[in-house]
This record gives structure tokens, C-alpha cells and sequence, in this order.
């Protein structure tokens, strides 16, 4: 079928293709692309993989799939589609996640080529590092809207994804998003909180309810009107809020008097909070602005029109109805996953955001920019996907020649540029950054938090959502104690200790090691009294400190004497290496929790 | 719970399929494209491609024109044709399997030859918006790119030739309201207040809000207020100078109230106040740019053949000469701030309402010079996109492929330089225009059937064409070589590249958002160099 391509292609490359074994991650609109071209260009054995299905909003771009098709798994039905023009082709297709034991290094290394065509952070992250540990050139690809890159990663040769720090998206303090909001996106991010806390899975760093720990409303709280007993994470102590709005059976008036009535309330008995701002303004189910509007006035797509308050609270009984029957339908202990293209998930965040944006004496936005603000949604073009995975392509068949100094990275601009440059390629390959926590010879990080309060739980978390690690086990340096097993229950018994308690202190090193993603860092912990969880300080973008002749100072012998840190002075030049959160985690296992942030189809660290 | 019924909004199917791409050029750009009509010549693997990324996104309609069968080599490089469409008509068959992209696409094939066409019937091609052609000859290239040029129809000529791919984008001239640029620059009137604004401005007296007012009004009032009371002392000059700016920031830090124990307060709004001063005190203008445009001949001199572009620039002259006093209509659109939603909704009120009476004024006299040159008419919401973005228009003028076949022509020693430089892109240029001509002599691809015997003919194009341009032959001829090997087989990945490019442009041009590449765009798959010329 391609026998004149042969005549064009040299001998090598066509054996070589002939011989391939190509793994493509994610059959979205990039994959979709790299799948059809792969097999135009006679390459005979493919994977593809994809956690999704396929939603109507994909059928823009994402060319394999039709509307039959909706609801499908996306990894499949680009298999069939493709097959259904070529039936030459050894495809085979997983409706799973990348992050699996099932894909471990050795599965990886069975490939001559990874590309990855996917949507998320997390997933990108943990390809990064299975194809540095099977060592199998990665080619990476991302769009955003017009814009688009391409570019390789391989083992000691190239930068890897995560050698460069990647701009943390932004987080908001609990207290602005419980007390005092000032911006939509603060109204915006408590109501897909609030979403978590009704239908979806718990978390406590989403509460909703009032934050009496907040230092603004110092010793306020306790004057408060209405009497509540306060937990020491400053959370009012009640029952969590799925349980009382599941004995109340999810009636919206009712919801609706706590959220927006009672709630509001309480946060007004916290004076100190509206000495200087416009105190919020609780809100009565009967008597909503917008009641006596006639129907008939609006003009224009709802969807971009702002709903009044009284249309948000309608919205607002609707779906909480709406949800309400979902999780009803599913087996017990079962949660809802917030999908900002679920009608119903969408029109609850809309009405509540708008609602308590109108409490708070905020503007308040349509639907379609809550989407995007919600969803955090990166738009996405056919034009641009077919661009990048054409070159992605064209990429493969140089490594398979062996020309990977021709495989430098690519840039696909929105608008050409001053030179006229429609694709800025780099000149050379980008070496590795030998400070990188991932990819460097010995990868080093250290682990700002407060030792007497961070437990081992919380270091278990730390790890995996700030280095990205899938069941890290950890020892002490030198001393080979293991303070965290990836195997089940071994450890568990010191969950709620603190690392002070096991006799851990400032400047102690810890081995940490991922099974599956082959992967060890060496963790150094300083102590900062301030910080209130964790944080990773990363050499990615400050000086290296002093090189370090001697062994660091071993500080795990279980005595409180203060030692001083090994390697370097305390800085606070931190955040912007906050390790991200991410809400459409589709590829993830378990969506991470911590500072959640989200990412969207095809997101791409623009040049 | 009242007695309506919840008024859901429930999202129609195609918003929800379109939803990503609604974010990147609204929907009058997906009106535009719905309103698109675009016209294939040959559905190569190129050209399907291209079409595939453009019915994606909901084009209005494609016309393939298409005289050849399908053969083995278009369904191995082709992925919209099935084994089972060998023989047919390739225009057809292709058009079959995109349409099933989407449903609300329309399609047309057209199985004449387009030399045929453009000879017998070439009112054909009035009906689109934009031409695209792939696998052409050289004669017809030159022949339906001047009728289009004279047609004023945009046309991009497109290759995919062994590792090899290219476009060339064709217009007369070309405008964009929306350019998206970067930074838009704030439009405030600060030192020109409208009656509207200065009203408002005066209806505030800063010093004597309550408290938690105070951190709720806009930055723009605390800014205007500092001006103010500068001016007293400054002969109600406007500041202009680093210092002037300094002396404004230190009024404002005066604004500021402090606690009972003589701590200022941090308000947020007067933070930004200050952090405003460098950009939002720069006194409003009439971009260069901008002026140049509406007084250009074509925005003077009007006829009924006048585009829509050309019409309502003239309007936006005579708004800047009157209504205007000298600036373009009013933007309308605020910057995020710190305000309450009270001053905030207010102050948005003020400047949406003077834009869409400075806009509506433009809309009278867009309406005024319709009906003098009885021309189509333009809608309102056109203007008032165009008011909206006048401050960023963009014309770019385009050339004639035509130029680059005239010897002698500023293009031709355009293309003899980049050629000493050397530039090996432009060698590509070269050689793919000899391919064009090759098939010109001989009706078929170079390599396609005799690989050796094509190479010695397929230098004579190239040294006919160098000597067009008065440049030596190239000392090696392996790149001739490369060429006859590909022998006009299409790879797979570099149409696919080229075509998403293609399609990429032409929606840019439909939608008339965002500048397009001017105007060749040249691609070495092997070396994978890109490179532009503006021809
Ligand atoms: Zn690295």
C-alpha cells in the first residue's frame, strides 16, 4: 500500500520503521493524528492507550470518532476506525490508565518510541520518568489554541519534562475561599469545592463552611453568636456536610438557607472580617433578586448571558436534584466526579458561584466563562493537533535513523513572529539540567515543612503529589530505617506520628524510591517553623549551594538536639515551585489532592 | 419555591461540539466559518488533509474538483479512501468519508478538469471564499492564480512532494479586525473624560467615603482624583514625565487611611491605583497605523465594489474628525479591579455606553455611505465589532504568484538573493516549482516513471528557472536527485503537517482573526527546517 513511500524513504528507515514498535499515550486530538499517520507511514505494530471516553466536546478535532461513538472508550474506537481503513496494522489498544503496575518499566521497554499525546501534568510526569528508566526516546506533544511544540526526550541527552520548573498555577488561601472572597474565581473554586463536599469525594482542605482559624478574625469567634465547638483545624465542628445534607435529603431550599443564609450569618459575627471590606449579604430562598424579572426579556444564548440570582437559585434546585439522583444510582460509598461537560455538575457550579458572587458583592460572570474559568479549559483546534503530530510523526522517523541531534524542539506559534516565523525550532537539543530531581545522575530535593507537625502520613502525600510518585517507600540515609512502605499496612501504624516523633530533624536525608516508576531521590527535610504543610525547594531555579565535600550531617538518631542543615542557607524563595495540583487527573489513578489546580485537553507549557 | 420552572439552560449539541474552539475565536468567527465556502482542487493526501481540519470545525461547505481516479498510491497515502474506492472518482470518494466528520457540513464534486473550468465556466470559482489547490502544473498554477487575483478570491497554492511541502497564500489585500494582539492596551480616557465618565468622577469625593467604601471604589476614580489634584498645582497639565508619574503615586499613597494607630490600611484598590500609573496615564492617541488606514485611498475613495473593511474605515474618519476630536470610538472594555460590584457595574455602564453611542454614530455613517454607493449592506454588529478593535486594525497587502514567474520582477531578484545567501529553502522553492513545470511538459510528476532518464529534464526546469531569476546552476545536483526519487509520491506525515498549516491559515483568513503567514511557507521534512519569504 505505501510501496511508493518505500522508494522514498532509504533502506534504513524503512526497515527500521518495518521492525518499529511504537507506544502512543492518549487518543485524544493529538493522538488520534499520530495514530492515523503512523500507520500511513507502514508503521506495523502499535499501542494505544487512554483511561477516556469519548464526549461530544472531543468531536472538533478529534477526527476518529463519530457521535455514535460518544460515551465509548476513546483508545478503542481510534483502534477500530483506524483498522477500518487499514487492516494491515497490528494495533493494540488499552482503555487504562498509563499510571499502572500493569505498564512498568519492562512493558516500556519493549518500544523503540513513546509519544505522548496527552492532556494532564500527572500523566506526562510519570511517562517522563518510565521512559528515563527503560531509557526509550519520548517524544512529547502539546497544543493550546493556535499554539503547539513538539520535542524529544531521551535518557542523558535531552532536558526531560520536569527538568525545568513549571509555572505553578494559581491557589487561593482556604480563608479567602471560605470568608472572604473578593474575585469570581475565589466564588468559583468554593463552589466545585462545595460540589466535592455534596457528591464527589470528600477532601478536608475543601471545606466550605466558615474558617474560624482565620488569623484576620483573631479571637473573633468566640463571641460569635451562634455557639459551635471548634476542632483544632479551626473547621466548626459538625457533621460533615454530605451527611447533613443527605439527611435532608438534598432539599435545595434548605441547602440553600445554610449555604447561603446561615453560613453568611455566621461569617458576619465575625466582625473583625468586614472592618475594612463590604460585609456579605445573606440571602432569603422567597425573596431573591431577579424574582420579578419576565421571563421573556433575555436575549441571546443562556449559556452567555448572566442568570440573576433568582435563575442561578432555580439552576441551583435543578441540578442538586440532578446529582442527587446520580449518586443515588450508584453502588454505596461511590462518589460523583466534578466534569465541567456535565450539564448538571456545571449548572451547580455556575448557580453557586454566582450566588455567593452576589452575597459577596462580586460581578457575576455567564456560564460559558464560569466553564472556562471551572474547567480551566485550554481551547483546542483540528488545525493545530494535525500540525504537531504531523511533526511528532516526521520526529519518529528521524529517531528510528538514528538522527536524534536533528530532533531538536519545535514551536508552533499563534501568529507569526517579527522574523516572520511561523515555527521556532531550537537549534540544538536542550541538555539536561544536571540539578533536575528526576533526570540528573543523583536526584536531590529538599522538603521544606514544619517536622513537628508534618506527620508521616502527610510526608506520604507530599510525596506523591509533589514529586509525582505513585507508592513511594522511604529509609533514612545511613541508617536504613524505613519510615514509609509502599507495601500495604506496613507502616501504617506511625501514620499519625509526627517526623519529629520517629526522630527525624532538620538537614535528615531520606531515601525515597518509586517501584514502578524505577525512580530514587534523595530527600532533604528543613525545618521551617512557618510552614503550615509542605514544600519542595528544588535547585531547578536557584544557585546550587555550596558543593558538599563531607557526608551531610546524619540527623536521624532519634535525639531533639537541633542540627544544623546540611547543604544550604533557608531561603524563601520558594513557591514558585509549588508542586501543582490538577482536577482533570483522567490519567491518574487517584486525582491528587493538595493544591489543586487543573489542566485541560492538551495543555502545553507555551514558549 | 416559585413557581416557575427552572429555566435550564441547556447547552445545543453543537455549542457542546464546538465549545473548545468557540473559546479561541468566538461565535462571529464560528459564524464566519459556518458562512465559509472552500473550493479543493485535487484531494491528494494534501488536499483531504486540509479539508479534514477545516470540516472538522464546521466549515459551511467544500467543493472538491477533482477529475482523477482513485489509485493504490492515493489509498496508501490518503486516509479518507477505503480499498474499496479504487477506480472511482477521487473527488467523490474523498468527499464521502470527510462528510461523515460531520453531518452539518455540506459538499459538492465536481469531476471536470479545473484548466477546463477556468477556460469554459470560471464563474465557478465566485461562489467561494477561499481556493485552495494541490498537485497543480505550472500553466494552470499561473493561469488560476491571475484569475483569482482578479477575481479578488484569497487562493493558497499547496505542495506535498516526498519530504518536501509548501503553501503560498494569495490575496490582494487582506484586513483583520481582530489581530488578538498580546497586551491590549487599556482605553480609559482618563485625560479626555467624556461627559458621562466625568460626571461620575465628580460624584465621588474620596475623603469623605466611609471606610469600607473606601477600599471598594475603582482604581480608576482614586487615579483620575490624583491627576486632579495634581493639576491644581501644575497648570492642569496632564503628567507625562517619570517624575510627574512619581508625584501622582505619592498623592495616592496620601489617599490612603490609616488604622487608629497611624498604620496605613492595605487596600487593595489603591495598590492598584498606583501599580496603574505608568500605563493608564498615557494620554489617548490615534494610532499611526490606524491613520494611515482611514486615510488611505482605498477608505477615501470609495466605489460600490468597496469591501466592508474600506467602508467602515471611512466612517471611522469621519467620527475622528468630528464626534471623535481627533480619538477612534470609545473601546467600552474595563480591566479587572478591586471595586465593589456596585461601582464596578456602574463605571462598566459608563464606558459600554458611551462605546455603543460612539459605535452607533459610526453605524449611521457606515449607513449613510451604503446608501450612497447602494452597495450590500453592513450589519450593526459588525460595526461594533469594528469600533471595538479599531485601535488594533491590521491590512496586510498581498502579491501575485504571477510576480514570480516574471523575470526581471523585484521578486525574482528577491528569490536570486536568498539563493546566494545560500539559503537552502529557497533551493526547496526552486525545485519544487521545477516539479511544477515538469509536469507541465510532461503530464506527469518527476521520477514518477523513470527515475534516472527525469533527472537530466528535471534540470532543465531548474536551470530554466534559475536563469528567470539570473542565478548560476547549482554547483550539485542532488537535489534533483531527491526529487526524481520521491518520484511526486506524498509522505504521509508531511501532508499532514503541511495540511493542518493549510487549513490553519484558511481559517485564519475566513474568520479574519489573528495575522496569516505572509505569504510562503516552506518545509524540509528531511532536515524538518521550516522557513517563510514574503513573495
Ligand atoms: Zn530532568
Amino acid at each position: 500500500m505505501v510501496a511508493r513511500v518505500a522508494g522514498v524513504f532509504d533502506e534504513k528507515l524503512t526497515e527500521a520503521i518495518a521492525n518499529s514498535k511504537v507506544l502512543v499515550v492518549g487518543a485524544g486530538g493529538i493522538g488520534c493524528e499520530i495514530l492515523k499517520n503512523l500507520v500511513l507511514t507502514g508503521f506495523p505494530n502499535i499501542e494505544i492507550i487512554d483511561l477516556d471516553t469519548i464526549d461530544v466536546s472531543n468531536l472538533n478535532r478529534q477526527f476518529l470518532f463519530h457521535k455514535e461513538h460518544v460515551g465509548k472508550s476513546k483508545a478503542q474506537v481510534a483502534k477500530d476506525s483506524a483498522l477500518s481503513f487499514n487492516p494491515n496494522v497490528n494495533i493494540i489498544a488499552h482503555h487504562d490508565s498509563v499510571i499502572s503496575n500493569d505498564y512498568g518499566v519492562s512493558y516500556f521497554k519493549q518500544f523503540n518510541i513513546v509519544m505522548n499525546a496527552l492532556d494532564n501534568r500527572v500523566a506526562r510526569n510519570h511517562v517522563n520518568r518510565m521512559c528515563l528508566a527503560a531509557d526509550v526516546p519520548l517524544v512529547e506533544t502539546g497544543t493550546a489554541g493556535y499554539a503547539g511544540q513538539v520535542e524529544l526526550i531521551k535518557k542523558g541527552l535531552t532536558q526531560c519534562y520536569e527538568c525545568l520548573p513549571k509555572a505553578p498555577q494559581k491557589s487561593f488561601p482556604g480563608c479567602t475561599i471560605r470568608n472572604t472572597p473578593s474575585e469570581p474565581i475565589h466564588c468559583i473554586v468554593w463552589a466545585k469545592h462545595l460540589f466535592n463536599q455534596l457528591f464527589g469525594e470528600e477532601d478536608p482542605d475543601q471545606d466550605v463552611s466558615p474558617d474560624t482559624a482565620d488569623p484576620e478574625a483573631a479571637g473573633d469567634a468566640g463571641s460569635s453568636a451562634l455557639s459551635a465547638k471548634e476542632s483544632e483545624t479551626g473547621n466548626v465542628e459538625r457533621k460533615s456536610t454530605r451527611t447533613w445534607a443527605a439527611e435532608t435529603n438534598y432539599e435545595p431550599e434548605k441547602l440553600f438557607t445554610k449555604l447561603f443564609g446561615d453560613d453568611i450569618h455566621y461569617l458576619l459575627s465575625m466582625e473583625n472580617l468586614w472592618k475594612k471590606r463590604r460585609p456579605p449579604t445573606p440571602l432569603v430562598w422567597d425573596n431573591l433578586p431577579g424574582k420579578d424579572d419576565s421571563p421573556a426579556k433575555h436575549s441571546g444564548l443562556p449559556d452567555q448571558r448572566v442568570w440573576s440570582v433568582h435563575e442561578c437559585a432555580q439552576v441551583f434546585a435543578a441540578s442538586c436534584k440532578a446529582l442527587e439522583a446520580d449518586l443515588k444510582g450508584r453502588p454505596s460509598g461511590d462518589h460523583l466526579v466534578w466534569d465541567k461537560d456535565e450539564k448538571s455538575s456545571m449548572d451547580f457550579v455556575t448557580a453557586c458561584a454566582n450566588i455567593r458572587a452576589h452575597i459577596f458583592n462580586i460581578p457575576l460572570k455567564s456560564r460559558f466563562e464560569i466553564k472556562s474559568m471551572a474547567g480551566n479549559i485550554i481551547p483546542a483546534i483540528a488545525t493545530a493537533n494535525a500540525i504537531v503530530a504531523g511533526l511528532a510523526v516526521l520526529r519518529a522517523q528521524n529517531i528510528l535513523k538514528g538522527e536524534l541531534e536533528a530532533c531538536t524542539s519545535v514551536y508552533l506559534r499563534p501568529k507569526v513572529n517579527h522574523r516572520g516565523q511561523l515555527f521556532v525550532p531550537e537549534r540544538t537539543l536542550t541538555a539536561p539540567n544536571p540539578k533536575c530531581y528526576v533526570c540528573a545522575p543523583k536526584p536531590e530535593v529538599a522538603l521544606a515543612c514544619n517536622l513537628k507537625h508534618l506527620t508521616l502520613k502527610e510526608l506520604n502525600s507530599a510525596l506523591k503529589e509533589g514529586l509525582n510518585m505513585q507508592a513511594p517507600d522511604a529509609a533514612v540515609e545511613g541508617k536504613g530505617l524505613v519510615v514509609l512502605s509502599s507495601e500495604p499496612g506496613e507502616t501504617d501504624h506511625n501514620n499519625d506520628k509526627t517526623l519529629e516523633e520517629i526522630g527525624l530533624n532538620d538537614g535528615c536525608a531520606l531515601l525515597v524510591d518509586d517501584f514502578l516508576q524505577n525512580y530514587e531521590v534523595r530527600v532533604r527535610l528543613q525545618q521551617e517553623d512557618e510552614e503550615k504543610s509542605w514544600r519542595l525547594v528544588t535547585e531547578l531555579d536557584t544557585p546550587m549551594p555550596a558543593p558538599k565535600e563531607d557526608k551531610p550531617a546524619n540527623g536521624a538518631n532519634g535525639s531533639n538536639d537541633p542540627k544544623p542543615g546540611p547543604s544550604r542557607p533557608k531561603d524563601d524563595s520558594d513557591s514558585d515551585m509549588e508542586i501543582i495540583e490538577e482536577d482533570e487527573g483522567v490519567e491518574t489513578v487517584k486525582p491528587p489532592k493538595r493544591r489543586r489546580v487543573e489542566m485541560s485537553d492538551e495543555i502545553v507549557e507555551l514558549c | 419555591m416559585a413557581s416557575l420552572s427552572p429555566k435550564s439552560p441547556e447547552q445545543n449539541e453543537k455549542s457542546k461540539q464546538y465549545d473548545r474552539q468557540l473559546r479561541l475565536w468566538g461565535d462571529h468567527g464560528q459564524t464566519a466559518l459556518e458562512n465559509g465556502h472552500i473550493c479543493l482542487i485535487n484531494a491528494t493526501a494534501l488536499g483531504t488533509e486540509v479539508l479534514k481540519s477545516i470540516v472538522l470545525p464546521g466549515i459551511g461547505a467544500i467543493t472538491i474538483v477533482d477529475e482523477n481516479n482513485v489509485s493504490d498510491e492515493d489509498i496508501g497515502s490518503n486516509f479518507f479512501l477505503e480499498t474499496t474506492s479504487k477506480g472511482l472518482n477521487r473527488g467523490s470518494e474523498t468527499l464521502r468519508l470527510l462528510l461523515e466528520l460531520n453531518d452539518a457540513v455540506q459538499g459538492h464534486s465536481v469531476q471536470e478538469p479545473p484548466d477546463q473550468i477556468l477556460q469554459e465556466n470560471p464563474d465557478f470559482f465566485k461562489s467561494f471564499s477561499v481556493v485552495i489547490g494541490t498537485s497543480l502544473n505550472e500553466k494552470l498554477i499561473k493561469d488560476l492564480s491571475q484569475y483569482l487575483w482578479d477575481l479578488n478570491k484569497p487562493f493558497i497554492l499547496c505542495r506535498s512532494v516526498g519530504f518536501l511541502g509548501s503553501f503560498r497564500i494569495q490575496f490582494r489585500e487582506h484586513s483583520i479586525i481582530e489581530t488578538h494582539p498580546e497586551n491590549e492596551k487599556v482605553d480609559l480616557r482618563l485625560d479626555v473624560p467624556f461627559t458621562g465618565l466625568s460626571d461620575y468622577f465628580d460624584s465621588i469625593v474620596i475623603s469623605t467615603l466611609e471606610l469600607k467604601d473606601h477600599g471598594h471604589i475603582p482604581w480608576i476614580v482614586i487615579l483620575y482624583k490624583a491627576v486632579q489634584k495634581w493639576q491644581t498645582t501644575n497648570l492642569n497639565r496632564w503628567p507625562m514625565s517619570r517624575k510627574e508619574k512619581n508625584e501622582i503615586k505619592d498623592i495616592i499613597q496620601q489617599f490612603i487611611r490609616s488604622d487608629e494607630n497611624g498604620v496605613p490600611i492595605n487596600e487593595e484598590n489603591f495598590e492598584e491605583a498606583i501599580r496603574a500609573v505608568n500605563t493608564a496615564l498615557l494620554p489617548t492617541f490615534l494610532p499611526v497605523k490606524v491613520q494611515d488606514l482611514i486615510y488611505s485611498s482605498a477608505a477615501i475613495n470609495l466605489t460600490k465594489e468597496s469591501n466592508p473593511f474600506w467602508i467602515m474605515c471611512s466612517a471611522l474618519r469621519a467620527f475622528v474628525e468630528a464626534e471623535g476630536k481627533g480619538n477612534l470610538p470609545l473601546r467600552g472594555v474595563l480591566p479587572d479591579m478591586t471595586a465593589s460590584t456596585e461601582h464596578y457595574v456602574k463605571l462598566q455602564n459608563i464606558y459600554r455606553n458611551q462605546a455603543s453611542v460612539d459605535a452607533e454614530i459610526v453605524y449611521r455613517k457606515v449607513q449613510q455611505i451604503v446608501s450612497q454607493l447602494q452597495c450590500d449592506s453592513i450589519s450593526e454588529t459588525e460595526v461594533k465589532l469594528f469600533c471595538r478593535h479599531a485601535h488594533d486594525l491590521h491590512l496586510i497587502i498581498g502579491s501575485n504568484i504571477a510576480l514570480e514567474y516574471q523575470t526581471g520582477s523585484p521578486v525574482a531578484s528577491y528569490i536570486a538573493r536568498h539563493l546566494e545567501e545560500p539559503d537552502v529553502m529557497m533551493v526547496h522553492y526552486i525545485l519544487l516549482r521545477a516539479a511544477d513545470m515538469f509536469k507541465s511538459e510532461h503530464c506527469r510528476a518527476p521520477g514518477e516513471w523513470e527515475p534516472e532518464s527525469d533527472i537530466a529534464k528535471l534540470k532543465n526546469c531548474v536551470s530554466k528557472i534559475l536563469s528567470d531569476v539570473s542565478c548560476s546552476p547549482f554547483p550539485k545536483d542532488d537535489h534533483i536527485h531527491e526529487m526524481c526519487r520521491y518520484g511526486g509520491a506524498e509522505i504521509h506525515s508531511v501532508s499532514a503537517f503541511v495540511g493542518g498549516c493549510v487549513a490553519h491559515e484558511a481559517i485564519k483568513l475566513i474568520t479574519k482573526q489573528y495575522n496569516p503567514v505572509n505569504n510562503t511557507f516552506i518545509y524540509d521534512g528531511a532536515s524538518t527546517n521550516s522557513a517563510t519569504f514574503t513573495f
